[in-house]
């Protein structure tokens, strides 16, 4: 091959590709309004405060961003939404050993936040985040499970809650809670309204559960020593 | 050795600020990795650090370009750069520019509440990783390249003498550019924002600064063994083709997951996965050329040259290929594993060719016929052991992040507190073994020329 040819195959060969992704450009964009929600001036401002915080200088956000704090694509799943406003205005008021900074968001600006992550968790990702294929196989390998134990994984309590090294860390350890004296009615009570007894307590209220399954989850509770 | 031009002096003015900053960007990264250990040490909190860290790399990286670019096209052309005023104006002004910008970041690091909305767009920082720079300092940046763009198109048009190796250089200049201005809007659509962000990103470090990796490898083949220009220049239109062949449309292996449509999940993996072959092309064509070599006229500037085609093929290479699939990289998308992946990419791909570069050049910007080389090779064994090793670290830490995190489906935050807890004191260790490679090659750039060389000093004494 002459030089020249080699200059040529580069120059037209470039252009070409460059003009097969200006076209695959184009369509990607026709397509994206219909993979998400409509947004609206709450998803905007939401949007605002994101960038505002350099959010995305610790947490990645649809995988991209920054490695240090969990990914936000889908964590309005995994809190309830008046936790996660309460966090993001004081992380340490709600988790004391939590290692995100009060960033000072007003209450406007966290409801905005939250109306933008729940946005993003709504976006057609091509199903991701997959779900963990081993969690199914590292679960109670074969034993029965209590009725409480069911009721636990049910509501999705490890979302926030940690028993034997599975689980969040937003919400305290439980692993051991039975231990600390309180009984089954204790438990009830709290689940049902926990700022009844724990006055600042950011855990969103379970009072639409029956009061059988409350006791059965409780009991369970008393169990973890 | 001494420059035929002494308007290619300006280079080391560009030099002296990306050696400064490199210092910098290290000195904070290394904040930011004792972070993961214990978030609150520092006064300024992660993503501030993190922000200056790799603000820091891009800027040092763009500056040491810059000023090789200032070298090299007055070499090329034969010619004096056509406005050297001028281009003290354009060094001046970006460096007053950068300042502002960092000014800013740390303002905002200290006070939120100052990164205020004007204009729709935000005051200090964008919060838009690597582009954090705000929308006032964007139209900086734009105007500072252009006046270096328009210097550099004015001297080759005064002798008009196109070469291969100036018109590849320029083209990646110019690709380089206009890849800034995808990244200058604001989207309300979370999903067309990131797809315009890896425009710059990925256009970036997978276009246009492997085109011009491309043109400089050329160049400096050239330069310190005498290589021949003809078979250089061939092998340069095809490696500088196939890296835009296979890495535009490579683009895509960031569109797998961020509600873009799924096709890209077949043209992402099928050209991204063809990404390392011109890479290793450029390591072969280091091989065949040196192994050819009759008088190595620079030695220190042959061995960064190799050792960055080396490093180019392993960083963005291989440690790209192995997560480049939709089929893995659905496992170890914004993982730990990504960050090893950039730091070994970015430290062989262009920092270790903006260091060859200026072994390569600065002897003849000084004046000087030789020099002792061992602190060069010291401290390229520092950092480039320091590198492997951090790489390593935080691989290790990525495959327990995927397994107990992605697979298992624990706890993003019980994973980096307690399982990975060793991984990032390692990391930290071996970041200040980075940082003496680095003093040592900063030290080495003030010192070069400055004192007697060894060989010099021996004749001397036997005078
Ligand atoms: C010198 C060239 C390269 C540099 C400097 C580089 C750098 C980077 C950086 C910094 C990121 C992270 C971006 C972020 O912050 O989100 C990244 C992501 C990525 N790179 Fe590269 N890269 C290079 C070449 C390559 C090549 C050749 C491949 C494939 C063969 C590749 C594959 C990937 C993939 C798949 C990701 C996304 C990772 C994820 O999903 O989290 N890179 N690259
Ligand atoms: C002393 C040496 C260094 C240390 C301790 C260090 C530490 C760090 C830390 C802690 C982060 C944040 C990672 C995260 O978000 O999870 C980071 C990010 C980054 N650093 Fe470094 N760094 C060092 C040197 C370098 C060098 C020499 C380069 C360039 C070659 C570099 C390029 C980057 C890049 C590109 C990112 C963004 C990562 C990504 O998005 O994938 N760092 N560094
Ligand atoms: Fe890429």
């Amino acid at each position: 091959m002459s030089n020249k040819a080699a200059r040529n195959l580069f120059i037209f060969g470039s252009l070409f590709f460059f003009v097969i992704f200006l076209g695959l450009t184009v369509d990607t964009m026709n397509q994206i309004d219909g993979r998400a929600p409509e947004i609206t001036k709450e998803i905007d401002a939401g949007k605002m405060a994101w960038q505002k915080y350099d959010c995305i200088g610790c947490h990645t956000i649809l995988g991209n961003g920054s490695y240090f704090a969990p990914d936000m694509t889908k964590v309005v799943e995994r809190k309830p939404a008046g936790y996660l406003k309460q966090f993001l205005m004081d992380p340490r008021g709600v988790k004391p050993k939590a290692a995100m900074p009060k960033l000072g968001l007003t209450s406007q600006e966290a409801n905005d936040l939250v109306a933008f992550l729940t946005w993003i968790s709504k976006i057609d990702t091509n199903g991701w985040p997959p779900k963990p294929i081993l969690a199914a196989a590292a679960g109670v390998a074969g034993k029965p499970q209590s009725r409480g134990q069911q009721i636990y994984q049910e509501q999705g309590c490890s979302a926030c809650h940690n028993i034997n090294g599975i689980g969040g860390t937003s919400g305290p350890e439980l692993t051991r809670v039975g231990a600390n004296g309180k009984d089954v009615e204790w438990h009830v009570k709290h689940l049902k309204d926990p700022r009844s007894v724990v006055p600042d307590s950011a855990m969103p209220p379970y009072a639409g559960m029956s009061d059988d399954d409350l006791k059965s989850l409780a009991a369970y509770l008393v169990t973890l020593k | 050795m001494t420059v035929k031009y002494q308007s290619q002096k300006i280079a080391q003015y560009f030099y002296t600020f990306a050696v400064i900053l490199f210092l910098v960007q290290v000195v904070v990264g290394i904040i930011a990795a004792i972070q993961f250990i214990r978030p609150d040490i520092f006064i300024l909190n992660f993503n501030t650090i993190r922000t200056l860290h790799i603000n820091a790399l891009v800027v040092w990286l763009l500056a040491g370009l810059m000023g090789a670019t200032y070298y090299v096209v007055p070499e090329e052309s034969e010619t004096e750069v056509w406005s050297l005023p001028l281009a003290k104006l354009q060094f001046w002004a970006t460096v007053g520019a950068i300042t502002l910008v960092v000014l800013g970041y740390i303002w905002m690091g200290l006070d939120p509440q100052a990164n205020s909305t004007v204009m729709g767009t935000q005051l200090l920082n964008e919060g838009r990783e690597y582009i954090e720079a705000p929308r006032w300092a964007d139209a900086l940046i734009v105007v500072s390249v252009l006046l270096f763009l328009f210097n550099m198109f004015m001297t080759m048009w005064k002798t008009k003498k196109w070469t291969g190796i100036q018109g590849v250089l320029l083209f990646g200049l110019l690709f380089l550019a206009l890849m800034y201005l995808p990244g200058m809007f604001y989207s309300k659509n979370m999903i067309k924002d990131q797809f315009w962000w890896w425009w710059v990103i990925h256009l970036w470090v997978e276009g246009s600064w492997e085109v011009i990796a491309g043109a400089l490898l050329a160049f400096m083949l050239m330069k310190t063994i005498g290589a021949k220009r003809e078979v250089l220049e061939k092998w340069m239109y095809i490696e500088v083709g196939l890296v835009l062949f296979t890495g535009i449309l490579g683009t895509g292996h960031h569109y797998y997951f961020i509600g873009t449509p799924k096709y890209w999940h077949w043209i992402g993996g099928f050209f991204s996965s063809l990404e390392p072959v011109p890479l290793l092309l450029m390591v072969w064509d280091a091989f065949r050329t040196t192994r050819e070599a009759r008088n190595v006229t620079n030695k220190p500037g042959l061995f960064y040259t190799v050792a960055h085609a080396i490093f180019n093929f392993v960083g963005a290479g291989l440690w790209g290929i192995i997560h480049t699939l939709p089929q893995v990289n659905q496992w170890t998308h914004g993982t730990q594993i990504t960050t090893a992946h950039g730091h070994l990419a970015f430290y062989g791909a262009y920092v270790l060719l903006v260091i060859s570069m200026i072994y390569v050049t600065l002897p003849a910007i000084r004046g000087v016929k030789d020099y002792n080389p061992a602190r060069a090779y010291l401290a390229f064994w520092w950092m480039t052991i320091s590198m492997v090793f951090i790489v390593l670290t935080i691989t290790g830490a990525g495959m327990v992040q995927v397994y107990m995190e992605r697979l298992m489906g624990l706890d993003y935050v019980a994973v980096k507190t307690t399982y990975n807890l060793w991984f990032w004191i390692l990391r930290a260790i071996f970041g200040v073994g980075f940082l003496i490679g680095v003093s040592i090659f900063v030290y080495d750039f003030f010192m070069l020329g400055k004192e007697p060389a060894p060989a010099l000093r021996t004749e001397e004494q036997k005078a």
